[in-house]
């Protein structure tokens, strides 16, 4: 019954979340729910999105633009990574309360999309198979980025 | 520039605490109270509807996740719940309309219940107690209940009724309300959220997510506490043999949601109705009494901490002084909306607190409005 009021449609909006590395696994009514949950903000080249040690309340994703992650006060000589649409940083921040490892700067304008710890923690309760998707992407990133570290 | 920010951990660090935040709290919080006391007529709607909003919002959540859209959802959960409404109160409205019309000779016949009850308890007293016997204890009390019943029936019983018939239609309203706050509430708090500079967007996120957890733990708890309260209740009731048992529960339930004060005012009407009941049945006045002690006690021992719990995360002592202060400014309604309603403004207060003593987020908020004062100007430079 509840088919009737189903939307089949896939929308712009939910194919650019279906692009972000986070959320590629989930259908479209998950993308729904995860839309619904998503804040989207917009830096210009040089603003600082988070600082090292600071306490991290969201997991970002780059829907446009680059973000380089260094160290602390040295975007240049502590430049640890450059990153493009589609990645996800800051994702230990849906895990724990552990302070960031890295800042975040906008290496150029950009928007990203935001998913805070309060709400992944809600999907927990409320939508675990969705939640354990995200989680399992998140596991997979994190597993990608220790074998990065261990090849160089 | 290195090292701008210490390394603690703890989501604790994001708030601000101190005599300050505190007093600002206290103050917010009486402040309004004043204000929601010159629109009362909105403020119970209001109330209902925050609490109809988290009873409804599982619900909504399951079919987003069904597939359907967000509107849709709260469309067809409003829409159900409104049939169920209607389902239970067409066989409600005629009782009620029965029981409103003989609702005075109710209330006088069980306040003369109570009285005679407590007549017969100060003969006791008077035979068991000589002091008493040649104080006139019985005499002097009786002299005054009289006149308090008399004055009570007569003024503040009719006023009482008048102006609760009058506030029924606002009532209306909390459906109403409840169906938009499913319906636009996420997307209320995203545009609000939005419109935050970058720099404080984490700590605002935050902030945002211990309001809607702190006000969703009490007012789920709330709901929760008043189903076991009424089971308990009803079901001990059903023991001692009193009538509408679990009506009766229930009604003592919802009367605690007013602190302290509503838990006596609930266990007074059963008395009072055991009383007029069973006037030659002392013990089951008696039972009543033990009853909603032990329900009291399992309360505060065991379903406060499995519900409501430390909800709201405040000491007792400002917790005691805030419930004196929101019964002292806003009567009734100040006692029910002063614990929510503090907590929510403590983790606001706490948060911009956080923010004012936070310098790296102020430069790097004033980092931010410089590089776009530049780019906005850049052309005008050249």
């Amino acid at each position: 019954m509840l088919g009737f009021f189903r939307d089949r449609k896939e929308t712009p909006r939910l194919g650019t979340l279906r692009q972000l590395f986070l959320f590629a696994t989930l259908s479209r009514s998950e993308l729904r729910v995860i839309d619904g949950m998503l804040h989207e903000r917009r830096y210009l080249k040089g603003e600082i999105i988070f600082d090292e040690g600071e306490e991290g309340q969201t997991v970002y994703a780059v829907i446009t633009g680059r973000v380089l992650i260094c160290r602390q006060g040295e975007p240049e000589t502590g430049k640890i990574t450059e990153i493009g649409s589609g990645v996800i940083f800051g994702e230990l921040a849906l895990l724990e309360d552990a302070p960031r490892a890295a800042q975040a700067r906008a290496a150029e304008d950009c928007v990203l999309a935001s998913l805070s710890r309060g709400d992944f923690e809600s999907l927990l309760d409320t939508h675990a198979v969705v939640a354990s998707k995200i989680a399992l992407q998140l596991a997979r990133q994190l597993g990608r980025q220790l074998r990065d570290r261990s090849a160089r | 520039m290195k090292g701008a920010r210490d390394t603690n951990t703890g989501s604790s660090r994001y708030l601000s605490s101190g005599p300050l935040v505190w007093t600002a709290t206290i103050a917010c919080t009486t402040l309004l109270l004043v204000l929601l006391r010159q629109a009362l007529w909105f403020v119970v709607p209001f109330l209902l509807a925050i609490i109809l909003y988290y009873a409804l919002f599982p619900a909504v959540r399951r079919l987003t996740l069904a597939g359907i859209e967000r509107e849709k959802s709260a469309a067809i959960v409003a829409g159900v719940f409104a049939i169920a409404a209607v389902v239970a109160m067409v066989p409600t409205l005629p009782w009620l309309a029965a029981q409103a019309v003989s609702g005075e000779e109710a209330v006088s016949r069980y306040l003369a219940g109570g009285q005679a009850l407590l007549d017969r308890t100060l003969v006791m007293l008077e035979s068991q107690f000589a002091f008493l016997k040649r104080a006139e204890f019985h005499a002097q009390m009786a002299k005054k209940i009289a006149a308090f019943s008399g004055f009570y029936a007569q003024d503040q019983l009719t006023d009482t009724l008048l102006g609760a018939a009058v506030s029924l239609p606002a009532l209306l309203l909390a459906p109403f309300l409840a169906f938009f706050f499913l319906r636009d509430g996420r997307r209320f708090l995203k545009f609000c959220t939005d419109a935050v500079p970058n720099a404080y967007y984490e700590r605002t996120l935050y902030m945002v997510d211990r309001v809607d957890a702190t006000a969703r733990a009490y007012f789920q708890g709330l709901l929760k506490l008043t189903a076991l309260d009424t089971i308990c209740l009803g079901l001990g009731l059903l023991v001692i043999g009193m009538p509408n048992a679990f009506g009766l529960g229930l009604m003592a339930a919802v009367l605690a949601w007013v602190p302290f004060v509503g838990s006596v005012i609930g266990c007074a009407i059963v008395v009072l109705v055991a009383a007029t009941d069973f006037p030659s049945d002392p013990w089951v006045v008696y039972a009543a009494i033990a009853l909603f002690l032990f329900v009291r006690l399992l309360d505060d021992f065991v379903f406060m901490p499995l519900t409501v719990g430390r909800s709201l995360h405040m000491h007792p002592l400002p917790t005691v002084v805030l419930i004196f202060v929101g019964g002292a400014v806003a009567g009734i309604t100040g006692l029910i909306l002063v614990l929510p309603l503090a907590g929510v403004i403590m983790v606001i207060a706490g948060t911009i607190g956080g923010i004012v003593n936070d310098d790296r987020l102020r430069a790097r908020n004033r980092f931010a409005t410089t590089l776009r004062a530049e780019r906005i100007t850049s052309d005008l430079r050249a």
